[in-house]
């Protein structure tokens, strides 16, 4: 019995989608990770100063209330912390700078996307790591040579 | 009295049950008919003590019987008769007692129902159901018993139920979680029943298929409409924050949707019943892993919910018991043996284990990075924060993998198929529109939008596809399969699109929501999204339960023409004090403008004191996400419903189709 040549090729273009797939998955989270550091101290106009400073109070975790962030809590603390963000937009401070200077204000407990370090590695990287497990796995277990052998008992049952 | 009526009635239910699992075990390694005859009147039994001992607590609440520390602790002689039933589970100790009952009654209604020819397996079931029913009924007893008296000094007045769950979302959210619960301990004690009698074979799977269903409905439900109530209730603008208490739900609903996927091609095929078996274990481990996090107060929740560390350690002592000796049973029993998969890498079979694999990696990561803060402060002694951005960024690149393999499933032949050049085609053609859409719609990429439009695009018209391609596949071959496949085939398209309809929902309510947060007081007015908000006027309200102070907004469109009043209110409650914050929503099914108050601005440097913080939005689609919930719930409800009367229909018809060539004969 063999293998019908035209499911192979097409094996073959499921294999490339898939590792298509995959580097990008590595991309966007490279992307997501890393964009945000590297932008540098610019004026902002008065909708992109809304856009990021809403989008870091999103980012950062009101001190007071339990596991709220800045925009949605509603104490005294998270309304000073919340002026704080756009005055230091007025200044042209980039959206890393600002975390940073929250983070050493109160520690890395406000940040709610924890950085990539050593400590928060296997934060980043287990997912990862599983995915890419997952999808070589598949591909190593869901052999062709297993079909080939099911074909045959099935013409035996026809 | 009445209050120890019901302890003693839980006391009876507990030795019932460790009786009926005995009973049912002796008679299985017997082989006594006499024995097992036994297993349906006390499972019955059981059943109605437990259902008993509830209603007494029940009555406790109604009569406002205060010298029962639970009532005293949950409910209040102003509180109304509603929220006084519905405090039964709005608690610990209650919730626990209802987990425990609905567990009963599911078994005993599946013990009931079971087929005659092969009871072996329900035997077993029931057995090892029996035995949690023990476990959770030893827990109640010991540590948390709703039953316990203040005596002698009984208050005269009970404490209230918690403000915040004094609400509608109360009555339906927690039932339908805990009922998910339920149906995963019940696809558990089945997974345990399969185990023991040589693995999940086609039949078994095929029992156990409605129950997983089920299960899967009401954890869809319940995880949906909780969302939906923190959304109403809470103030806070968001509909999912990846809360710890919101995770708590959502990882089991994670990995029971792998398990239902399984179950059903193991049912299909009578394939990968160890896998089936396996997810079974782990999504009732971690319906109690959730458990144990919410109630014991380990983690930090904006949902706070009553927690005590001492129930945390029996929960965890429980997870270890159970899960820890169904997985000593399951490495023992399984037989990992290199047999033919008898399923080539592009098949729907392939396509669903992918999914379901990739479903338990996306559980894991958000388990992972639940409990990291947790498991980084015990190591390091450092504090920090896992939250929702975290999750968005690792969670949505797996989900977006699920919902590419969920497109593809449907279209795909099961073992093995070729035909790929029409559906990689279509993918292309959703990725190109997704991609105009997405640069059309923003100034700048926007890769999660990319995404989520993508994703949303593809389910639909793969699903669209798959049924048009069924139904020309048809017109050629009319009695190839039961009319049941046909109907379960429909139901999976309802329960794809909705989650088409969920994604599409989150998408565009994450990427296009507008809002302002600014000061307003009486006279002030603001535009957003074509829409003007004017503040009108402050009031004071009086309610049974709070007294609050409401803004009254109105709110008119861009040619000046009057949409409505809204409301958002603060609350204080007049029992202890706490305050709240209702939002005032207007829904509509392309966009909610959505108004919550914050706390009153008192700045020396206004003149005018009477400002407030004001939060508009207008948020788009969001109602969708919840749409997409029903859809879902409703696909898992017509596969089960319909499928089971049209068997019930085609046995008929086979059995007159049978009588028909007899008298021919």
């Amino acid at each position: 019995m063999k293998l019908p040549s035209d499911s192979l090729n097409n094996m073959i273009a499921v294999k490339l989608f898939t590792t298509a797939v995959l580097g990008l998955l590595q991309l966007f989270i490279c992307i997501t990770v890393f964009a945000q550091e590297h932008s540098a101290p610019t004026h902002y106009n008065e909708q992109q100063k809304q856009i990021i400073g809403f989008e870091i109070a999103r980012e950062l975790r009101c001190p007071m209330a339990v596991n709220q962030n800045l925009f949605d809590s509603q104490s005294q603390i998270a309304s000073e912390l919340k002026g704080q963000i756009f005055l230091m937009l007025e200044e042209g401070q980039s959206k890393a700078a600002i975390i940073d200077f929250m983070v050493a204000r109160y520690g890395d407990k406000i940040r709610y996307m924890p950085s990539l370090n050593s400590n928060t590695a296997v934060l980043w990287l287990l997912p990862l790591g599983l995915v890419i497990i997952v999808l070589i796995g598949g591909f190593i277990f869901i052999q062709p040579t297993l079909i080939v052998s099911k074909n045959t008992q099935d013409t035996s049952h026809d | 009295m009445i209050p120890e009526i019901g302890l003693i009635l839980l006391i009876i239910s507990s030795s019932l049950s460790l009786i009926l699992s005995v009973v049912t075990v002796t008679g299985i390694k017997l082989d006594s008919e006499y024995l097992l005859s036994y297993t349906k009147p006390l499972a019955t039994l059981m059943c109605f003590t437990l259902i008993t001992a509830i209603a007494v607590l029940a009555y406790c609440f109604l009569v406002n019987d205060f010298s029962v520390a639970y009532v005293a602790n949950n409910s209040n002689t102003q509180l109304a008769t509603l929220y006084k039933v519905a405090a039964v589970w709005g608690s610990h100790e209650g919730s626990m007692l209802f987990w425990v009952v609905s567990i009963a009654v599911w078994t005993a209604f599946i013990i009931n129902r079971a087929p005659k020819t092969e009871q072996h397996f329900h035997h077993k079931l029931v057995a090892v159901a029996a035995l949690l029913i023990f476990g959770f009924c030893l827990f109640l007893l010991f540590t948390s018993s709703p039953f316990t008296r203040l005596l002698p000094d009984i208050p005269i007045e009970g404490r209230d139920l918690n403000p915040i769950l004094q609400d509608i979302g109360l009555i339906i959210h927690p039932p339908l979680l805990f009922l998910g619960y339920v149906g995963l301990t019940i696809c558990f004690a089945g997974a345990i029943a399969a185990l023991l009698s040589g693995g999940l074979s086609q039949q078994y799977a095929r029992y156990l298929q409605p129950w997983a269903v089920l299960a899967w409905v009401f954890l869809t439900g319940g995880n949906a409409f909780g969302s939906w109530w923190a959304y109403n209730e809470l103030g806070w603008g968001g509909w999912w924050f990846w809360d710890p208490v919101e995770n708590a739900s959502f990882i089991p609903w994670l990995v029971a949707t792998a398990m239902v996927h399984s179950i059903l091609l193991t049912a299909k095929r009578g394939i990968l019943g160890s896998c089936s078996i396996f997810l079974a274990i782990l999504a009732f481990s971690l319906s109690l892993l959730g458990s144990f996090l919410v109630r014991s107060g380990v983690v930090q929740s904006v949902h706070a919910f009553a927690s005590d560390p001492t129930r945390g350690l029996s929960i965890l002592i429980l997870l270890i018991v159970f899960s820890g000796s169904a997985l000593a049973l399951f490495a023992q029993r399984v037989k990992i043996k290199s047999a033919p998969l008898g399923f080539s890498l592009l098949s729907k079979e392939s396509s669903i284990l992918f999914g379901n694999m990739l479903l338990v990696v996306a559980a894991i990561s958000v388990l992972l990075g639940t409990c990291y803060p947790l498991i980084f402060e015990v190591i390091t002694g450092q504090t920090i924060s896992v939250g929702a951005p975290y999750f968005n960024s690792i969670f949505v690149p797996i989900a977006a993998l699920i919902f590419l393999l969920m497109g593809f499933a449907p279209l795909l032949k099961w073992q093995s198929s070729n035909k790929l050049k029409v559906a990689l085609i279509l993918a292309a053609i959703c990725l190109t529109m997704a991609l105009i859409a997405t640069l059309m719609m923003q100034a700048l990429f926007n890769i999660w939008l990319l995404i989520g439009l993508f994703s949303a695009l593809w389910i639909m018209s793969a699903t669209g596809l798959a049924v048009v391609q069924r139904v020309a596949f048809r017109k050629y071959e009319v009695n190839n399969g039961s009319c049941g496949s046909s109907i379960r085939f429909y139901a999976m398209c309802i329960a794809h699109l909705g989650v088409a309809v969920s994604v599409l929902g989150a998408t565009l309510v994450s990427n296009f929501e507008t809002e302002e947060l600014l000061r307003m007081g009486p006279g002030q007015g603001k535009t957003l999204s074509g829409y003007s908000f004017i503040y009108e006027e402050t009031q004071a309200v009086e309610h049974r339960s709070y007294s609050a102070i409401q803004a009254q907004i109105r709110v008119v469109d861009s040619q000046d023409n009057f949409v409505t009043y809204l409301y958002p209110q603060r609350q204080t409650f007049k029992t202890n004090g706490m305050q709240m914050s209702a939002a005032g929503i207007r829904s509509g099914l392309f966009g909610d403008l959505y108004v919550s108050m914050g706390q009153k601005l008192t700045d020396n440097n206004h003149l005018n004191d009477n400002e407030y913080l004001i939060r508009i939005s207008y948020k788009p689609l969001v109602n969708w996400i919840w749409l997409g919930a029903l859809l879902m719930m409703l696909g898992g409800l017509s596969t089960m419903f319909l499928t089971k009367r049209s068997l019930v229909n085609s046995a008929v018809k086979s059995r007159q189709h049978q009588e028909l060539c007899n008298e021919t004969a």
